[in-house]
């Protein structure tokens, strides 16, 4: 059972690679994105391989938030592009 | 084998995360990977079979962190142009979370490898307790001190930020993202009522099920939903306050309840209506904790009628 944990860390180490690197933010906040789906799987496979039937609801609030952050950073980046925009425009 | 396997691989993500987000070049991209960071705990505290911690860095993790690091970093103007950072100021925290660590490990190393004899004891007067799970029990009858000042402690952080909260800002959200957060709000009020009524008999409770409600109603404020929840309404006030309220009213009831006895005990539940007083301190404490994670994240001055009048403005556009 442990081996197929094994094997989604596997799939997260690869996802690091881009994490690091980017090279843009989105790229990143893909690959986090990505993490978040394997970090569902991974509480399930963990939940039975260990039983520990509660790591099922973790899995449940980790699928029901993934896509909060990303959300989040797309609204605060059109505010912020929005105020340089503003910016731009006061000074021309 | 494969445990092994395993934990070392886990390690081995959660060093290269901490090490990438604290030497990150750009800010925004330190917090891209400390959230990742989050997800990698919240994985390993499940390794670990803590589930109760688990939840709770995955309601904080994943969804609040996020949104108050790309919060405070927008407010500054340094999400779209991040600056680049020198290597001062990378190494700097560096050093002091080196030495932190350093100071971390040496307690941790002393730490007796027996458990001591709490566990036991828990077990044991669990019955007594008013619930049959053990987390609970410590959290909100055995040492139900401690979780009144962490709700002291959370009011206080809400009372100062309001000082210097900054002046609202207002956008038009996008269409899509507006409808997902509407569909995503149900299915949150219902978990975390799962949660908050699980917590008496497996992992959840007061703390996850706020956190995970504040993630939520964060996600609306961002898309401009949910305008009554900000700090000028009365209500938002009365429940961010009724928490501690209400702990503090039951204390004073389950006190005089056991006033005849011989010796009175402060901050002890009568064990026939443990089960009652704890369910109530929960769901006051559950709300009072969403209110005040949300405000912190997102919290605005009072609007004034120069900005209302802009916000028409920007609404009439939008239409």
């Amino acid at each position: 059972m442990m081996i197929l944990a094994v094997a989604l860390l596997l799939t997260m180490l690869l996802g690091l690679w881009r994490v690091i690197k980017g090279p843009a933010l989105l790229d990143r906040l893909l690959a986090v994105q990505l993490f978040g789906t394997t970090g569902v799987a991974i509480c399930l496979v963990l939940a039975q391989a260990l039983n520990q039937p509660a790591l099922r609801d973790v899995a449940l609030v980790l699928a029901v938030l993934a896509a909060a952050a990303p959300a989040a950073l797309v609204q605060r980046l059109k505010q912020s592009s929005a105020k340089i925009a503003d910016n731009a425009k006061e000074r021309s | 084998m494969s445990l092994l396997l395993f934990d070392v691989l886990l390690c081995g993500l959660l060093l290269a995360l901490a090490l990438a987000s604290v030497l990150s070049r750009q800010l925004s991209h330190a917090v891209i990977l400390y959230i990742a960071f989050g997800l990698l705990m919240a994985l390993t505290w499940a390794r670990l079979a803590a589930p109760d911690l688990a939840l709770a860095e995955a309601a904080i993790g994943a969804g609040l962190t996020g949104a108050l690091c790309f919060t405070a970093l927008a407010r500054q103007g340094k999400l779209a142009a991040s600056p680049t950072l020198s290597w001062q100021q990378r190494c700097w925290p560096a050093l002091f979370v080196l030495v932190t660590l350093f100071g971390l490990l040496l307690l941790v190393l002393q730490l007796p490898a027996k458990p001591g004899p709490l566990p036991a004891l828990v077990m044991q007067q669990l019955a007594a307790s008013g619930v049959s799970h053990p987390v609970t029990a410590v959290l909100l009858n055995f040492r139900s001190w401690d979780t009144l000042l962490e709700l002291l402690v959370l009011l206080l952080a809400l009372l100062g930020t309001l000082q210097v909260a900054p002046a609202p800002v207002y956008q038009s959200s996008w269409v899509l993202s507006r409808s997902w957060s509407q569909l995503l709000a149900p299915l949150i009020i219902v978990l975390a009522g799962y949660l908050l009524w699980a917590g008496a008999h497996q992992p959840g409770g007061a703390f996850q099920a706020g956190a995970l409600l504040a993630a939520g109603a964060v996600v609306l404020k961002l898309n401009h939903q949910l305008n009554w929840l900000a700090w000028r309404n009365i209500w938002v006030r009365f429940f961010a306050i009724a928490g501690l309220t209400v702990f503090v009213a039951a204390v004073l009831t389950a006190w005089l309840l056991s006033g005849a006895l011989a010796e009175p005990v402060w901050l002890r539940w009568p064990p026939e209506l443990a089960k009652y007083i704890i369910l109530l301190i929960e769901i006051f404490a559950t709300l009072a904790i969403a209110i005040t994670l949300t405000l912190l994240v997102v919290a605005e001055q009072p609007a004034t009628p120069l900005s209302l009048a802009r916000q028409e403005d920007d609404e009439a556009a939008d239409g």
